[in-house]
This record gives C-alpha cells, sequence and structure tokens, in this order.
C-alpha cells in the first residue's frame, strides 16, 4: 500500500461517523449497539409487545466491550438504535515499557506508543508472558466511539 | 503416664479419643482432617483379621514406640461396643437434625451403611434407641449393607433378617413413629424381594403366614395396620415403575413381578377386602371416629394399588419363555391423544372374575360409600377425610376395568357392571347446577372432580354409544347430556370468575375435555362416521356453543390485562393448542351447528368493528376475532405436520345435499375470513383495524386454511369408489374443494394471499413473529405443493414480490434469517416453471444484483476501512443470507443458475473471510454459505467444476486457520468469552460440514466425467481439510457434544474409507489425530466410542492387511523405537492394544460396545503379537493366588485360540473373536476389577500381614491413618483409595486406575 493511499484512508478514518443508525429490529445476537452512549456487544435480545395489539418492542442485553458491564435497553423494533463504528486494527508488539504502556508497530512503519496494557491481571500476564518468551505477537486493537484497547492476541510464530 | 496403645486405637473407653502428651500433635490432626468420625472400632468381616497399628516418636531421632493389635470377627462384639456405635449414630442423627456439621454428620451415617455386616449394631439400635431416627438410619443401613452383602449372606442370615424386620414392625406396631415402621415394612420388602428367586415357596409362605394372620385382624387393629402397610411397600417394590434398582438387571425385576402377580397378588387383595369388609361394618354402626378408619382407608389404598398393576396375565410368562422382550410391550398402550389426565385401564385376567366382578365388592363398596356419605355430618367424617377420598378413588379405579376379567358376552356383564357404578356415582354430581351453586357456596368439590374422572373412566373403557345408552337405564336422559350438562356448568363458573389460579372449574374443564376427546378420538379412529346418538350431537353443539363464546368473553376481559403476563402465555401456548384441539373435535361431532354459527359470530363482529370505527376502541373485537380465527382454523383443517392435510372427515360428510358452490356454509366462511384478511391490504384499514396481533392470526388461518383448501390436488379415481355412498359425498366435496380449486376461485385467493404476505412484510416493520409467521409458514407452505407453484409463477403478485425482494432496500430491514427464508422460497418457486431454461434466467435475474454488489463491494480499494461501517456489515451479512437462502434451495434443475452464482462470489467470499476476520458473525455466515452451496452443490459437478470448488474450499480452509490459530480473544467479561468460544465452535461445525459434504462427491457424482480427469483427489481433499481444521479443534472444544460427533463421524469415516493416506501425513497431524483418538476412546458418549473404536480397527485392519502383502502399512508410525535421547516411543497400535486392554478389563463401559471393541482388538492383536504376550504375562504377573491366576492365564490363552480363530480379518472371524472376548470378559472381568488393588498394597500395613501368611481377600483392611507414613497418607487419598473412613480405618477399594497406581507407588518408595 502506498504512502498516498494511506494519507487518504486516514482522512476517511477521521471523518467516519462513529455511530450509525439501524432498525432495532435488525440487530441481532453478537451484533452490537450503543446503549446509554456506550458501545456494547448485544448478548440477548428479546421481543415483547406494548399491550395485546400493540407494537413489538426489542429488548437488548448488551455488555460494554470496554468495561465488560452489563446494560439493558427496550427499543421500539420499527425505530432506530445507534450502531458503533467497531474497528480492529493489528500491530506487531515491539515492546512492554514499565510504566504499562505498550510500543506498536503499525503497518507504515511507525510506532504507536499511546496504549496501555489491559489491566485485568490474567490477561496481562498472557501478554507478558508471551513477550518475555520472545514470541512474535500481534495484538489486535479494538476502537470504538473514541476509545480504544488490546482485545486479542495472536502468536504468528516463525514461518 | 502411658497408656496400652490398643486403648487408643479402639476407642472403648472414651468417645473423643485422648492421646497423652508423649503423643504430641497427634490428637490434633486427627480432629483437623476429621472433625466428626465414628470413634470406634468395627470388626472385619468374617474369615479377616484386621490389623490396627501406630507408631510414635518424640523427635528423630528420639524415643520411639510401636505396636499393633490384631482382631478377627469375633474381636469385639461386646455390649460396650454396640452402645458406643448407637450413641454415634444418635448424635449423628441429632445434629443433622439441629443442622450441626451435616457433612459430618452424613459421613458417620454413611459409614454405618458401608461398614461390613453392621447387622448387628444396626438391630441393636432399632430395639434400644430411644431416638426414632436412628432408628430410622439403623433400618436404612441394614438395608444397604444387607442388598451389598447379599451373596455373602448365609441363607439363613437372609432368612434372619427379613424375619428381624417383619417382627419388628409386628411388635412395634402401636409406636407412635410411623415412619420408622414404614421404613423397617419397606426393608423387610426390599430383602425380601432381593432374595425372591431363591427363597423356596415354603419359605416365602412361612412370611407370608404371619403377615396374613396380621392383616386378618387376629392380634389387634395396629398389627392390621401395619401388616397392610407392609403390604403396601412390598407391591410398590415388585412393580417395575416403584422398584429400587438394587444393582440387578431388569429381567431380574420383570421375573419377580411376574411371580407376585401369579402366586400372591389375588390371595393379598383377598386378604385386605376381608380386613376392609370386616372394620367398615363397625365404621358404619359408630357415631364418631373410630380406629378402625386407619385401618380402613389403608386397606383401600393398598386395593387401589393393586387394581393399578400392570396385569400381564399369563401371556407374560409365555412371551418371557419364548424371549419376546416383554419389557417394550407395555408402550403400546400409551396411545398418543391429547388427553393431559392420565387413565390407565385396569385389566386383571380373568382369574379375577369371581373377586371383583361376581362376589358383589363392587356392590359392597358403592353401598359403604353411600352409608360414609350420611355420616359426613359426623364427627371425623367428611367429604376430603382420607377413608372417603380412597373410597372414590377405588370406585373411579372400578370404573376403568376392562378386558378379559369380562366372560365374552357382548359386553353385557361389563355393562351391567359399570350401570352398577354409574347409579352411584350419578349421585354425586346431579343435578349439575345444583352442584355447582353448593360448590360456589364452599362445598367441597372433589365429588363432582372424581365423578368427572369416574366418566372419562367410563368413556375410555366404552363406545360413545355404549356411554350415552348407560344412563338412559336409569334417568330420561343419557351420559351425553349429563355430560354436556355438566361442561356448561364448569364454563359458566369459568366465566364469572376468570382468576390466575387453578380453581375446581379449571381441573373439571380439562377432565370434561379429555372426555369429550376420548368420546370423540375413537369416532374419529374407527371411521364410523355416524355413531355418535343425535342427543350427542346437540350435545356437542350445545357445549361448543358455550364454548365459543365463553372463549369470546375470556378474550374480551383479558385485553385489558397488562402485557406482563406475556411470557406466562408464551409457556402455555402449548396448552393452548391442545385445548384448541379438543374444541375442535368436539365443534366438528356437531359441524351441522358449528359453522354456521362461526360464520355468525364472525360477522356480528366485522359488523361491530365497521360500526364502531373512529368511535370506540376496537381492541376488544380484536381480541376477539383473534380468537375466533384460531378456533375457526382449528374445526376448519388439520395440521399436516409435513402431509397435505385433507379435508376433515366430519366436513367432508356433512352437506352432501349441497351442490352450488356458493351456498357450501363451510365455502361461506372460509370467504367472508378471506374478504376480512383482504379489507387488511387497505392501509388505512390497516392502521385502524389490522394489529400485528390480529394479522398473526390471519396469516396463520391463511396457512392452515389453504394447505387443506387451496388448489387441493385432483383426487384420483382409486380413491372414489372406496366410498359406498361416493355419488353424494363426492358432490358436496367437489362443492367445497372447487371453490377454490384451479379452475374457480383459485387463482384470485393465491393472489389475494400474496398480496397480504407482501404487506406484512413491508409494512409492519420490526414486527419479527408475524413476519416469521408469514415466511416459514404461510409462504414456505404453498410452495411446497406442487400444483400451486405452477400458478404462482404466473401471479404478478408474486413477480412484484420477486422484484421487491432483489432490488428494494426495504427488505434489508427484514430479520436476516427472514430474508434467507424468503430467498429460498423464491428459489423454490421455480420449479412451477414451465422449461429449465426459465428457471435458471428467474434466479439468475434474482440472484445478479446481489452477488454484483458483493463483486462491487469487495473490490473496492478501501473496502479494509469501510468494510468494519455497520451499515456494511448490514448489507454483506443480509447478502450472504439471501445467497445462502438460495443455495439451500438447490435442485437438479437449477443447479447450472446456482452454482453460477456461487462461482461468482467465490472471490468475494475469500476478501470478506480476511476483511471480516475479526467479525465472528459475518465469519460464520461466509462459512455456513460455502458449506450450504458446497452441499447443495457438490453431486452435481462436473470435474473441471470440482477442481475449482475444491480449490476454493482449501483456500477457505487455509485462510480461516491462518486467521485462527494461536489467538486468544482477551476480554473482561465472562460472557463475551464463553460468546467467543461458542462462536469458535459454530466456526468449527461448519467447516466439518463443509469436509463432510465433500467426502461425499466420492460416494454419489452425477458428473459426467471422472473427477480424476482434472487431478482432483477427493479423498487427498478430505486428509489436508482435516490436517487444517485439526490444529484448531482442542480437547476443550470437542466437550461441545455436536461437535465432538462431527469430527469422529468425519475422522472415522475417513480412516475407514481411506486408511491408505492416513499414512502419509506429517508426524505433526498424525499425532493430534491420534491425541484426539485416545481421547474419543474414553469419552462418555457411546456412540463417540464407537466411532473412535471403528477408526482403530480401520487403522489396525489396513495396516494388517498391508504388511501382509508387503508394503508398508502405516510406515514409520506403527513401529515402535528409541529415540537418541533414549525415551522409547511405542508404535501406535502397541499403544492402542494397550490402551484398550485397559479399558475393556478395569474400566466401567457400556456393553453394547463390546462388540465393537471386539472388532477394533483383533486386528490390533494381529498386529502388535509380540506387544499383546507382553500384556498379558503382565496381567497374569499381577495375580498372587494362584487359582485365579491359572483362570487368567487359561483365558488369555483361549481369547486367542478357540472358536477356531484363524488370523485373517474376514467377517466369520470377526465374528468369532467377538464371541471369545464377551466369554473372556465375563471370565475374568469380575475379578480382576476386585484384585486391581491387591497386589500393590505391600508398602502399607498390609506388608505385616503378607510377612504372617494372611490371605488377601477381595477387600483389604488397611489402617491408613496408623500404618502409612503421614507423607503417604494425601497420596493415599488421591490413588483413589476411597474407603469410608472409620477412626482412620480405610476400607480400600479396588481402584479404577491400576498403572497410575502402580506408577505413584514406585516413585514413593513403596
Amino acid at each position: 500500500m502506498s504512502d498516498e493511499e494511506h494519507h487518504f484512508e486516514s482522512k476517511a478514518d477521521a471523518g467516519a461517523s462513529k455511530t450509525y443508525p439501524q432498525q432495532a429490529g435488525t440487530i441481532r445476537k453478537n451484533g452490537y449497539i450503543v446503549i446509554k452512549n456506550r458501545p456494547c456487544k448485544v448478548v440477548e435480545v428479546s421481543t415483547s409487545k406494548t399491550g395485546k395489539h400493540g407494537h413489538a418492542k426489542c429488548h437488548f442485553v448488551g455488555i460494554d466491550i470496554f468495561t465488560a458491564k452489563k446494560l439493558e435497553d427496550i427499543v421500539p423494533s420499527s425505530h432506530n438504535c445507534d450502531v458503533p463504528h467497531v474497528n480492529r486494527t493489528d500491530y506487531q508488539l515491539i515492546d512492554i515499557s514499565e510504566d504499562g504502556f505498550v510500543s506498536l508497530l503499525t503497518e507504515n512503519g511507525n510506532t504507536k506508543d499511546d496504549l496501555k496494557l489491559p489491566t485485568d491481571e490474567a490477561l496481562l500476564s498472557q501478554i507478558k508472558s508471551g513477550f518475555e518468551e520472545g514470541k512474535d505477537l500481534v495484538v489486535s486493537v479494538m476502537s470504538a466511539m473514541g476509545e480504544e484497547q488490546i482485545n486479542a492476541l495472536k502468536d504468528i510464530g516463525p514461518k | 503416664m502411658i497408656r496400652p496403645i490398643w486403648e487408643y486405637i479402639t476407642g472403648l473407653f472414651d468417645v473423643h479419643l485422648d492421646f497423652g502428651p508423649e503423643f504430641g500433635g497427634i490428637r490434633g490432626r486427627v480432629q483437623a482432617i476429621k472433625p466428626m468420625v465414628l470413634d470406634r472400632w468395627i470388626m472385619p468381616p468374617f474369615g479377616w483379621i484386621k490389623i490396627n497399628t501406630d507408631g510414635s516418636a518424640m523427635g528423630a531421632p528420639g524415643n520411639s514406640a510401636c505396636g499393633g493389635i490384631f482382631r478377627d470377627c469375633k474381636g469385639a462384639a461386646d455390649l460396650a461396643q454396640l452402645q458406643a456405635t448407637m450413641q454415634a449414630i444418635e448424635l449423628a442423627c441429632s445434629s443433622i437434625q439441629m443442622h450441626v456439621n451435616p457433612a459430618a454428620a452424613e459421613a458417620t451415617l454413611l459409614s454405618l451403611s458401608q461398614s461390613p455386616r453392621p447387622y448387628h449394631a444396626c438391630q441393636f439400635i432399632l430395639e434400644n434407641s430411644q431416638l426414632a431416627n436412628a432408628r430410622f438410619q439403623a433400618a436404612g443401613a441394614i438395608r444397604d449393607a444387607a442388598i451389598r452383602e447379599w451373596a455373602l449372606l448365609e441363607a439363613a442370615d437372609r432368612r434372619g433378617l427379613i424375619s428381624f424386620c417383619l417382627c419388628f414392625i409386628m411388635n412395634n406396631a402401636n409406636s407412635p413413629e410411623g415412619y420408622v415402621l414404614v421404613k423397617v415394612a419397606s426393608v423387610a420388602a426390599q430383602l425380601l424381594k432381593r432374595g425372591w428367586p431363591d427363597f423356596t415357596a415354603a419359605e416365602k409362605d412361612a412370611f407370608f403366614l404371619e403377615v396374613k394372620e396380621a392383616v386378618n385382624g387376629s392380634h389387634g387393629l395396629d398389627v392390621q395396620f401395619v401388616g397392610i402397610n407392609f403390604l403396601e411397600s412390598l407391591v410398590s417394590e415388585f412393580s417395575p415403575s416403584t422398584s429400587t434398582a438394587m444393582g440387578l438387571p431388569r429381567e431380574f425385576h420383570e421375573q419377580c413381578r411376574i411371580s407376585l402377580e401369579q402366586d400372591y397378588m389375588k390371595a393379598f387383595y383377598c386378604w385386605v377386602q376381608y380386613a376392609a369388609f370386616n372394620v367398615s361394618s363397625r365404621i358404619i354402626e359408630a357415631h364418631s371416629e373410630i380406629p378402625e378408619v386407619k385401618v380402613c382407608s389403608a386397606a383401600l389404598r393398598l386395593m387401589i394399588q393393586i387394581l393399578n398393576w400392570d396385569f400381564r396375565g399369563k401371556n407374560a410368562v409365555e412371551n418371557l419363555k419364548r424371549g419376546i422382550d416383554v419389557f417394550y410391550d407395555g408402550m403400546k398402550q400409551e396411545n398418543s391423544s391429547l388427553r393431559r389426565s392420565e387413565c390407565i385401564f385396569v385389566q386383571p385376567g380373568h382369574a379375577w372374575h369371581d373377586m371383583l366382578i361376581s362376589s358383589g365388592h363392587v356392590g359392597w363398596l358403592l353401598n359403604f360409600y353411600t352409608a360414609l356419605r350420611q355420616k359426613f355430618s359426623c364427627e371425623g367424617y367428611w367429604l376430603d377425610c382420607p377413608l372417603a377420598v380412597s373410597a372414590r378413588k377405588l370406585i373411579v379405579q372400578f370404573c376403568s376395568v376392562t378386558g378379559v376379567i369380562f366372560p365374552s358376552d357382548g359386553g353385557h356383564m361389563q355393562r351391567q357392571h359399570l350401570l352398577q357404578l354409574l347409579a352411584g356415582i350419578v349421585q354425586w354430581m346431579e343435578p349439575p347446577d345444583a352442584v355447582a351453586k353448593a360448590i360456589k357456596s364452599g362445598k367441597s368439590e372433589s365429588e363432582l372432580l372424581d365423578g368427572c374422572r369416574a366418566l372419562m373412566s367410563v368413556a375410555t373403557v366404552t363406545t360413545p354409544v355404549v356411554f350415552n345408552e348407560l344412563l338412559k337405564n336409569l334417568r330420561p336422559y343419557g351420559t351425553l347430556t349429563l355430560l354436556s350438562a355438566l361442561m356448561c356448568e364448569v364454563s359458566k363458573d369459568l366465566m364469572e370468575n376468570r382468576t390466575d389460579d387453578e380453581t375446581w372449574s379449571w381441573v373439571a374443564r380439562d377432565i370434561l375435555l379429555d372426555t369429550w376427546t376420548t368420546l370423540l378420538m375413537q369416532l374419529d379412529g374407527s371411521g364410523h362416521n355416524n355413531s355418535l346418538p343425535p342427543e350427542g350431537i346437540s350435545a356437542a353443539a350445545n357445549v361448543f356453543a358455550l364454548i365459543v363464546d365463553s372463549g369470546l368473553k375470556a378474550a374480551s376481559a383479558s385485553v385489558l390485562s397488562d402485557g406482563d403476563e406475556y411470557d406466562f402465555l408464551q409457556a402455555s401456548v402449548t396448552a393452548m393448542d391442545e385445548r384448541l384441539n379438543s374444541y375442535a373435535l368436539i365443534g366438528r361431532a356437531s359441524i351441522g351447528a358449528t359453522i354456521p354459527l362461526l360464520t355468525e359470530r364472525f360477522s356480528e363482529r366485522v359488523m361491530r368493528l365497521h360500526q364502531g370505527k373512529g368511535i370506540s376502541d376496537p381492541t376488544e373485537t380484536l381480541e376477539e376475532l383473534y380468537s375466533l380465527l384460531l378456533i375457526t382454523g382449528h374445526i376448519l383443517a388439520d395440521e399436516g405436520q409435513g402431509e397435505t392435510p385433507l379435508v376433515p372427515k366430519e366436513i367432508e360428510s356433512s352437506y352432501t345435499n349441497i351442490m352450488e358452490v356458493d351456498k357450501h356454509p363451510v365455502v361461506i366462511l372460509s370467504g367472508s375470513i378471506i374478504r376480512f384478511a383482504e379489507q387488511s391490504l387497505d392501509p388505512e384499514m390497516r392502521t385502524s383495524f389490522f394489529s400485528p396481533r390480529l394479522m398473526e392470526a390471519v396469516v396463520w388461518f391463511l396457512a392452515r386454511w389453504s394447505s387443506t383448501y387451496l388448489m387441493p390436488p385432483e383426487r384420483s379415481g382409486e380413491n372414489k369408489s372406496s366410498y359406498e355412498n361416493c355419488n353424494e359425498t363426492q358432490h358436496s366435496t367437489n362443492a367445497l374443494l372447487s371453490f377454490c380449486g384451479e379452475n374457480n376461485q383459485g387463482k384470485v385467493v393465491l393472489d389475494i394471499i400474496i398480496r397480504i404476505s407482501l404487506s406484512t412484510l413491508l409494512s409492519y416493520p420490526g414486527e419479527k413473529d408475524l413476519q416469521a409467521l408469514t415466511c416459514y409458514q404461510l409462504l414456505h407452505g404453498l410452495v411446497k405443493r406442487r400444483n400451486i407453484i405452477s400458478h404462482l409463477v404466473t401471479l404478478d403478485s408474486w413477480r412484484d414480490l420477486a422484484n421487491a425482494f432483489a432490488n428494494e432496500r426495504v427488505f434489508f430491514s427484514l430479520n436476516a434469517a427472514h430474508q434467507r427464508s424468503l430467498a429460498q422460497t423464491l428459489t423454490l418457486s421455480t420449479s412451477g416453471m414451465k422449461t429449465p431454461e426459465a428457471s435458471n434466467q428467474y434466479i439468475h435475474n434474482l440472484t445478479s444484483h446481489m452477488t454484483a454488489s458483493l463483486v462491487e463491494l469487495s473490490s473496492k480499494n478501501d473496502l479494509k476501512t469501510i468494510a468494519q461501517q455497520p451499515d456494511i456489515i448490514l448489507l454483506v451479512s443480509c447478502l450472504l443470507e439471501r445467497l445462502r437462502g438460495v443455495a439451500r434451495a438447490s435442485e437438479p434443475r437449477t443447479q447450472k443458475a446456482i452454482y453460477q452464482m456461487g462461482f461468482s462470489v467465490m472471490n468475494p467470499v475469500l476478501i470478506f473471510l480476511q476483511a471480516y476476520k475479526d467479525e465472528s458473525i459475518v465469519v460464520y455466515l461466509l462459512l455456513k454459505f460455502v458449506t450450504d452451496w458446497v452441499d447443495g452443490q457438490i453431486i452435481y459437478l462436473e470435474a473441471q467444476e470440482t477442481a475449482a470448488v475444491v480449490d476454493f474450499c482449501m483456500r477457505l480452509l487455509q485462510l480461516y486457520s491462518s486467521n485462527n490459530i494461536g489467538k486468544i480473544s482477551i476480554s473482561l467479561s465472562n460472557t463475551l468469552r464463553t460468546g467467543a468460544d461458542a462462536e469458535k465452535y459454530k466456526d468449527l461445525r461448519a467447516l466439518l460440514q463443509l469436509l463432510s459434504s465433500l467426502c461425499s462427491k466420492d460416494l454419489v457424482d452425477f458428473a459426467s466425467e471422472p473427477i480424476e480427469a482434472y487431478g482432483t483427489s477427493i479423498s487427498q481433499v478430505v486428509y489436508m481439510g482435516l490436517h487444517i481444521v485439526t490444529p484448531l479443534i482442542t480437547l476443550d472444544l470437542l466437550k461441545y457434544p455436536k461437535l465432538c460427533h462431527s469430527y469422529f463421524s468425519l475422522l472415522s469415516h475417513m480412516l475407514e474409507v481411506y486408511p491408505e493416506i492416513i499414512a502419509q501425513l506429517n508426524v505433526e497431524a498424525f499425532r493430534h489425530i491420534l491425541a484426539t483418538l485416545d481421547f474419543g476412546l474414553h469419552h462418555q458418549d457411546v456412540e463417540v466410542v464407537d466411532l473412535c473404536l471403528r477408526a482403530v480397527k480401520a487403522l489396525a485392519s489396513h495396516h494388517y492387511k498391508d504388511s501382509g502383502a508387503g508394503k508398508v502399512g502405516l510406515g514409520s508410525h506403527a513401529t515402535s523405537y528409541k529415540e537418541p535421547d533414549g525415551k522409547f516411543h511405542e508404535g501406535i497400535l502397541g499403544r492402542f492394544l494397550r490402551s484398550l486392554l485397559q479399558l475393556l478389563l478395569f474400566e466401567d463401559y457400556s456393553t453394547d460396545l463390546v462388540s465393537s471393541a471386539a472388532d477394533a482388538l483383533l486386528p490390533l492383536i494381529l498386529c502388535e503379537q509380540s506387544v499383546y504376550q507382553n500384556l498379558a504375562n503382565e496381567l497374569i504377573e499381577m495375580q498372587v493366588i494362584p487359582t485365579f491366576r491359572s483362570r487368567l492365564t487359561n483365558a488369555l490363552q483361549s481369547l486367542i485360540s478357540s472358536n477356531n480363530l484363524s488370523s485373517t480379518l474376514d467377517r466369520i472371524n470377526h465374528q468369532r473373536f467377538r464371541k471369545n472376548l464377551h466369554s473372556f470378559l465375563i471370565e475374568v472381568r469380575g475379578f480382576l476389577r476386585m484384585f486391581v488393588l491387591r497386589g500393590h498394597c505391600y508398602g502399607s500395613g498390609c506388608f505385616l500381614a503378607a510377612r504372617l501368611g494372611w490371605q488377601h481377600g477381595s477387600v483389604a483392611s488397611i489402617d491408613v491413618k496408623q500404618a502409612c507414613p503421614s507423607s503417604i497418607r494425601p497420596t493415599l487419598a488421591g490413588f483413589g483409595l476411597n474407603g469410608p473412613v472409620l477412626n482412620g480405618l480405610a476400607i480400600l477399594e479396588p481402584n479404577p486406575n491400576p498403572s497410575g497406581l502402580r506408577a505413584k507407588w514406585a516413585t514413593i518408595g513403596l
């Protein structure tokens, strides 16, 4: 990918909307939804009615993709909901600094140093031990609505 | 102050062990390990010597002391010890009651029942303990121990235990703690059953003599009562459904059952009948409650129980002799009717005739109850007192007596019998309105309910005509009239009080409905159309009118109740459906009145709706219409359940005189509903009246109705002639059917239906349920019928639907699954086109738009950026779902177009798989689409196309694997993590399905030239696929049963069909496959183990045959070798041989597996003769006792030599080996499993005993606490030496894992 294209791409990214409207009835389990201004992954959808001869409503249970908090919402199923634009980018892990920040290699050769390690001990140790063993690790960074977090880890190994 | 050591050990002198300071620390430790132990020594069983040893040291090195004590079974059976046991048990019982440390108390109680021969102690407790609970537990312990040790007990001991229990209950008959007596009685019953086949008739008679005397009442009322109680537990113990398993095979229970039924059942009944007869006269004379009441109701209960017995008569014995499986013939009686309340036939054989029917027994019972009714005003008697309840129950029971007990006199005797009963029963519920009134003012409803139950029983054993005539002998009206009057009262009550609680009227309604169903289902099944008497028809008409009106009232009343009960409604939908079915049966029975009634009610409501337009709230009327539509649908048409339902017989056979189509009542009714439905097309009407819920009913009705009446297939000629009055019936049917036939209104109605569907899909955004009904039931039902399809495709409205679906964005807001179903439906409809070209063109038009947009999207430069946008994700997943729907509708004539469709998106699919690698929903859709597409296409593909598809699949697999292997999802949320696991599982299952469908190419192939022409080999491809997929399948994922199953079935299929290719796999992949096979062998699911055994068999047979022919076979995989570092690698076949033998000899498995295990074992043994010899020698060496050793040696020898076993792998040889293995296992498994441990316990206290020449037996007692160093103790527990621990004594039990044990033994130097 040439530099020029990349420039275009980042520009598009900057202008991209953070959320999109989508009819509540089409949002499925395992999809994303914005509840109380937080990006969530839908873990449960159920429908009910307002009165016997009324219209359908969707009841969503979502889990905040960054904080893992559970959130709920009820929306008439013909109305629109906000769906967050969840982006995932892969970076190669180059370093873990002592203050808990990681240093990542972007596709165009720059480094990205503004991400912290996850706070959870178990996850932290998975990354650290993998890194200390000298494995080639690729981390996947999930970003939505202006937040980002490491959400997956992959050992690309010697190829 | 050093006390003799044995004092500490036996604990005779102090319940809590008191260790002196010189044994510092011991006390604390004992308590820490076992906070509450049964502080007493328990004697070993007869013929055994128990050793207790102990030692202690003050520092190391320091002063130390040790000692031991050997005792046999007589060692300590003295009073003090019994006393101590009793105290311990009492303590445990009371601490359970007070909930103080219940776990420890339970362990104490358990230790009593698990200790060897606790009978003495238990009997002591039973006789002496003041605590009823302790006595209860002691009785339970006797049972547990005796059942366990039954085979070891002497005959005299067995008899002794039973007569002890019997004597105990007789002697303590007046004890206030009834539950102890019941427990002891049931223990006696169980032991008696356990020994039933062994006891001689004289021995049994001796037991029963005592019981008989007791029941006769010669020892007083209390004894009589317990005697009856004992018989009750005995009967329930012998009845298969209530018996205790006792670890015995079903044949045993079956034999006991037959024996009891033949030899004793009648005698029992006779005894209690006599007892009841005697006490009843005294009860009637007395004016207040007397103790006889208790005996009498117990006797009645026992009679009920005996009548409930599942009588088999002589047939059962003969069947058993002939080897017919008697276990399943009970199933036949379970008819699949709609009845909710059970009604069991009472079918004792004709031997019971004299006792039940001709002896005046029924008359006595009825008189007794009548006398009892008059006493209800007295003190101690009331309508629901146990005696009255049992008496009524018995009367109801008598109503369902049927079968050969009545002589074959055309049912005369049975009618007399029922008439006699009915005369008594009718008093309970006549006149219905007065009875209902009395109940409302507080009288108990139980008589009415029992009366209804009796009616149902009568209905079950008679035909409708007989049923109706019965009451005519007593009253001016028939039974059906009574039934309908009762139903009316009940419905009235239901209408008046609508509460959520189940009131008596609910119960009564259910029973009465069942009665109707029973009566009417008989009509249905027997095919006699007119066997319901005219009176019955009018009764049914009354009832139905009432049902409809009460239903309408209930509907309008319920409309205001809020959506809170929605969940409740969901749960009761099935119940509701069943109820509607029974309503429909009643309605159809009086079809002449029903249809006009429904038509009238329906048009009334529609009228009201129009009149109230804009003025009043229509909701109530809407709900009424909703319920009317449901009931009408049930009346007019049956549910197809996959077949094309015919016009119900009742409707077909009535109205035979109506020739004109327009005047046929059914046509009028259907017409008015369809016209009403058509109004929903008008937007204004739609918004004001057609709520989503009403629309659901409309769509449901249209779906149900159209599958029966819309363009019905032509009747074939032979069908016509089978009707006797064919002319008349035919005309009426014709009139009915031709209304919506292909030449008449059919097309118009079809057009209306399609337009209604289109409007539900477009004008009710977000109403998932409604749209689901439209897609799955209505439209899908239509395209299943060939003669509809051919008209469908010519309709403009259908073309509109297809066009809108392909081009309009609105359809993207439908649920994705619904879009899939629509695509499938549209594709299926192409079979109605005249030429294949037209169909293919049609599909091309339908899909070209979708494929084009996928291709366009995938070729965008900025795909990577925009792919993650929610709108793009939605678009892609909708398109994929649609394509999947089309792919699922693959048929030979449309195959070309669908192949083209898939082919054009091959590249985009791969691009999307890469772009959406983190978007699990899309990935799953992609995989599912490819799977369905390949599944539908593969067998039709030409060689070149196959090559392309196979190549595509491989690229897909590789891409998926490279995206996912080694990936760890990180998430704070547990739910999301498990969600990610489930997604992975679904993906892999789809991939395995893909591979399986590729496999099928080798089995079924319609291509014109062999696929090898293009160098494709399916087997290689699938192995490649497995190679890619298996690393992704972790053992954790195999815990998903479905995935596990599909993985192993694919694997075993591959190994069976292409074993030669597995040798070509690389070491890594090979090892992985073997690891999973090994995992599968120890799986709990029998089917999985079976699949693995088949796979192993295939592997070994292949190797054997190949190496016999001088080829490589499995090559290096099979041979053993030593690695440079000295590690020994056993060949895989040797490994499997070892683990299979291990499994067969020492582990638990289903006996179904033995045959397939034999099939796998034979080739393994043939391949690895030397390994087998080594294993056999190891096994033999483990045996210490010479007799067992020689038995094992012989058995191992005959396993591979008897039955002329040769070294070929043909069918006959396999069969011989199966037989050999069966007899081998029977011969050795018993003692091998018992003695697994025996060879290994020399390390601990046993070595002492061994020195002393102590014969080891099946159970070795080792004092774990004392004989083993403390460092080993936890290890011992880890080995599974999990006997009940009594004062540190462990009863060692066979260890399931001997090799592991041996290894660990070795590591700790024992």
